[in-house]
């Protein structure tokens, strides 16, 4: 039996690209939305991202687009002709949201932003994912994914004190946008359904990731203190350390006392007044360093895991490579992966679950779309274009 | 008829640190009543100690459990009611709590909700429609990892995170603070909003379960697809792209000042460096294609800092800007707090406090989002501990006068923390001495306007 889906009775249209819109718009059709995705007629551009199926760049096989939009259909239609506007109104007026990710301004020019759309469906929630936002004076500043880093705050905290501020690695920024956005829409929905109107949503990147700062920002507006990067070496607990076949990080607390903690690394210097307490090993830190380097140089990263979690209840972790992500046995456990089959990519194991809902899970239902592939059923379903039309608009380079 | 499916919504919020409280604190900016539950003998740790960010002013005050600037951040709008719900007897009057409430909101290790009778298989029986949402490290169920103690500084490492963070072909990284906890901070409040709306539709409630680890592999997907597809292990790159060139973290005018950009076209690079005042390398072979600029990227980021070096980071941006070339300078928090794109847009927000509190008024984030028509604002600070202990158990639930000194002699409840704690009280220079902070601002509430 398929459960219900908490959206199933919502229909989206996704004319956003690259990373966090879509991923927003497929979180909505995770849990059940139908997700009609919009690209022009050369693609998202996320289909240029690699990695690539068998580092083949060919715009069908790009990894990073197959996960971001899986579950969703896909036409083509070119917003940038008149007649491509009009038929995105014709599906405007049969949808519940819209998830865009263009710079600001850029809808309203061709005569398709909120206050456009409003008057086709007054019920439509448009949700804008944007670097900067919709207003304010950096609203039209071109963002990347450092960038965002960069002026969200959180690269003055990264890295160490010594050499330059570093980012996140990967795209971050974008994932942690894209729930947001998936969280945003879900709200307004909810209100949706009392109030019966639509709104405009607007997502900033930039703050997203400041919202992340929950210590240092109100450091300064309660002390006006601002914190830096943390030192290269013997900051405590503070930084990955080496093992004998990769790296760990270890904590104080969890279920573990500091002798639970010194049994596990077996040095009894460890014992010593000079480690007991934060700010002490700190200030001994490079000794500090140095013993538990010496303790684990001999020790294999998944078995101190098992036995510092298990055996002694310490906050432990090691760095697992995306090797070690793929066969994972509690992702296993939790139905983390789906087996996907891509009409062209063929059978891969995508990461999907981010969590369990017991009534409204969840569900994979079809692949990411080739380019165009639902045009038809689109085009002549949802809409009364005839076979003839798509011809015609196929001509026209409207789809 | 009320027009808000927030209002009259009530969440009883059982949890401590980051990820919950903060959703939490915005389900109350939307307009949720939310009831934070700590017992007397084991409150939230952010009330105090290496996560609290502070006190007003770096004075603990006469009740330092109520003042730290995370936890009121992170918990503002709140109600606060103290249980020790480690008792039966105090359990016994959550389960009233539970039977007149829409959303609960815990994270505790699976083992406790189950321990205490409280898993959702019993919930559902005090409240068939309850949303209950645990949240714990690795997740419920049978995994071999879900009974780990878990906090995201660690998972951090496992759940991929620092396997691609990190220097230029240097050793793993972590980088900014406790990522998953937002990640499941976020992912919970997506995942209320949409089982309130089958609630509303059906009548049902369900259980939500978060395990962060998830969260954090979903951030590190496109390196486990690669691995997948093309063996392809390669991690870390530091400030780079994995395609755009060049794209860096650059030293500006002044100390520990820092400007970032990234160009991807041929024509970005031409225009860069005419800006740059170095034509010539727009029509160098070395430099003019994409392709040639990634081999030779140590040597454009030396002639690019030496650019930089002599310029404000500021100055940098709005040059680049022009241009469109995606530019930014590092901000620091005081930067954050301080910049005229946060205010204008109304992110930052003023929370003031009565008088009695000796707070003050103080600013926070907002939330990352605004909708057109959506009231999403901090109404209210968080209440001091306990405040709300009469008026839930009492007014509310119905506990007798006697019960409710007997508690209050048990320490069951308390408007004060059952064992209060030394708060070091460093002050700020020395901290900038030892190295926890960069530096302080001494003028900051006139810079803040508070």
């Amino acid at each position: 039996m398929i459960a219900p889906g908490a959206l199933e009775d919502i229909k989206v249209l996704d004319i956003s690209q690259g990373i966090a819109g879509p991923f927003a718009a497929k979180i909505l059709a995770d849990f059940g939305a139908d997700v009609i995705k919009v690209e022009p007629l050369t693609g998202d551009y996320g289909r240029t991202m690699a990695p690539f199926h068998k580092d083949d760049p060919d715009i069908e096989k790009s990894l990073f687009f197959l996960l971001l939009n899986l579950n969703k259909r896909g036409i083509t239609l070119n917003l940038e002709t008149s007649t491509g506007q009009k038929i995105f109104k014709e599906l405007v007026a049969k949808c519940d949201v819209v998830v865009e990710s263009f710079e600001p301004g850029y809808l309203d020019s061709l005569g398709l932003g909120y206050a456009e759309l409003e008057k086709i469906n007054p019920q439509i929630v448009l949700t804008s994912i944007t670097w900067f936002g919709q207003t304010g004076p950096y609203s039209n500043y071109k963002g990347e994914e450092i960038v965002a880093y960069a002026m969200s705050g959180i690269m003055s905290i990264s890295g160490t004190a010594d050499r330059e501020p570093l980012k996140h690695g990967g795209f971050q920024s974008q994932y942690e946008s894209g729930i947001n956005g998936a969280l945003s829409t879900a709200f307004t929905l909810l209100m949706r359904d009392f109030t019966n109107e639509g709104q405009h949503v607007d997502v900033s990147i930039q703050e997203v990731v400041n919202s992340t700062l929950v210590v240092n920002q109100p450091f300064y507006s309660w002390t006006g203190a601002v914190q830096g990067r943390r030192r290269s070496e013997g900051a405590g607990f503070g930084n990955v350390m080496p093992c004998a076949d990769g790296y760990f990080i270890s904590q104080p607390g969890g279920g573990a006392t500091w002798d639970d903690i010194v049994d596990f690394y077996g040095d009894e210097v460890l014992r010593e007044e000079k480690f007991a307490n934060a700010e002490q090993r700190v200030q001994n830190g490079v000794e500090f360093d140095q013993v538990l380097t010496e303790a684990t140089k001999d020790r294999k990263m998944h078995e101190m895991f098992k036995s510092a979690s298990e055996d002694y209840r310490m906050l432990f972790g090691i760095v697992q490579t995306p090797e070690d992500l793929a066969n994972c046995p509690q992702l296993e456990a939790r139905n983390f992966y789906e087996e996907v089959d891509h009409p062209i990519i063929g059978k891969i194991k995508v990461p999907f679950r981010l969590f369990n809902m017991s009534e409204t899970p969840s569900q994979y239902r079809i692949p990411s779309p080739t380019l165009g592939q639902h045009n038809v059923e689109v085009y002549t379903e949802t809409l009364n274009y005839s076979k003839e039309d798509l011809v015609k608009l196929r001509e026209l380079e409207i789809i | 008829m009320t027009n808000s499916p927030f209002e009259n919504l009530r969440v009883i919020d059982s949890t401590y640190v980051f990820a919950m409280p903060y959703a939490g604190g915005i389900l109350g900016d939307m307009g949720a009543e939310v009831i934070k539950i700590e017992g007397p003998a084991h409150l939230d740790i952010v009330r105090g100690g290496q996560f609290s960010g502070g006190f007003p002013d770096n004075d603990p005050g006469q009740d330092y459990w109520n003042r730290s600037a995370s936890f009121n951040l992170l918990n503002r709008n709140k109600k606060s009611l103290t249980l020790d719900l480690s008792k039966e007897e105090c359990r016994e009057y959550l389960k009233e709590l539970i039977s007149i409430s829409d959303v609960m909101m815990e994270n505790y290790t699976p083992r406790v909700m189950k321990r205490w009778g409280l898993d959702y298989e019993n919930i559902k029986k005090i409240k068939p429609d309850l949303i209950l949402i645990s949240n714990t490290g690795y997740g419920h169920g049978d995994g071999p990892f879900s009974a780990y103690p878990a906090q995201a500084t660690t998972q951090e490492a496992t759940h991929g995170h620092c396997y691609i963070t990190g220097y230029n072909n240097d050793i793993p990284s972590k980088a900014g603070a406790s990522y998953v906890d937002f990640l499941a901070c976020w992912s919970g409040l997506f995942a209320v909003a949409s089982a309130l709306r089958h609630r509303n539709k059906t009548g049902n409630g369900q259980w939500i379960d978060i395990g962060m680890y998830q969260l954090g592999v979903m951030g590190t997907a496109e390196y486990i697809m690669d691995w997948q597809s093309n063996e392809n292990k390669s991690g870390r790159f530091g400030n780079r792209h994995p395609w755009r060139t060049p794209q860096g973290t650059y030293p500006c005018e002044g100390v520990d000042q820092w400007v970032v950009l990234s160009i991807g076209e041929d024509s970005q690079w031409a225009q860069f460096c005419h800006i740059m005042d170095k034509p010539e390398l727009a029509i160098d072979d070395k430099y003019a294609t994409l392709l040639n600029r990634r081999q030779n990227h140590d040597e454009i980021d030396v002639i690019i800092s030496e650019w930089t070096k002599t310029k404000g980071k500021y100055e940098i941006m709005e040059l680049l800007q022009s241009v469109n070339i995606p530019c930014g300078p590092v901000f620091d928090s005081a930067d954050c707090n301080l910049n005229p794109h946060y205010q204008e847009r109304g992110f930052i927000e003023r929370v003031e406090y009565p008088e009695f509190r000796k707070i003050g008024t103080r600013k926070i984030m907002g939330r990352p989002w605004k909708g057109s028509k959506l009231d999403a604002r901090v109404r209210a600070p968080i209440e001091p501990l306990g405040s709300s202990n009469s008026l839930i158990l009492q007014e509310l639930i119905g506990m007798s006068d006697t019960d409710f000194e007997d508690f209050k002699t048990k320490g069951f409840i308390s408007e004060e923390p059952a064992e209060k704690r030394e708060v070091p009280t460093s002050s700020l220079e020395e901290q900038v001495q030892s190295g926890r902070l960069a530096y302080f601002d001494p003028d900051y509430k006139n810079k803040l306007g508070i």
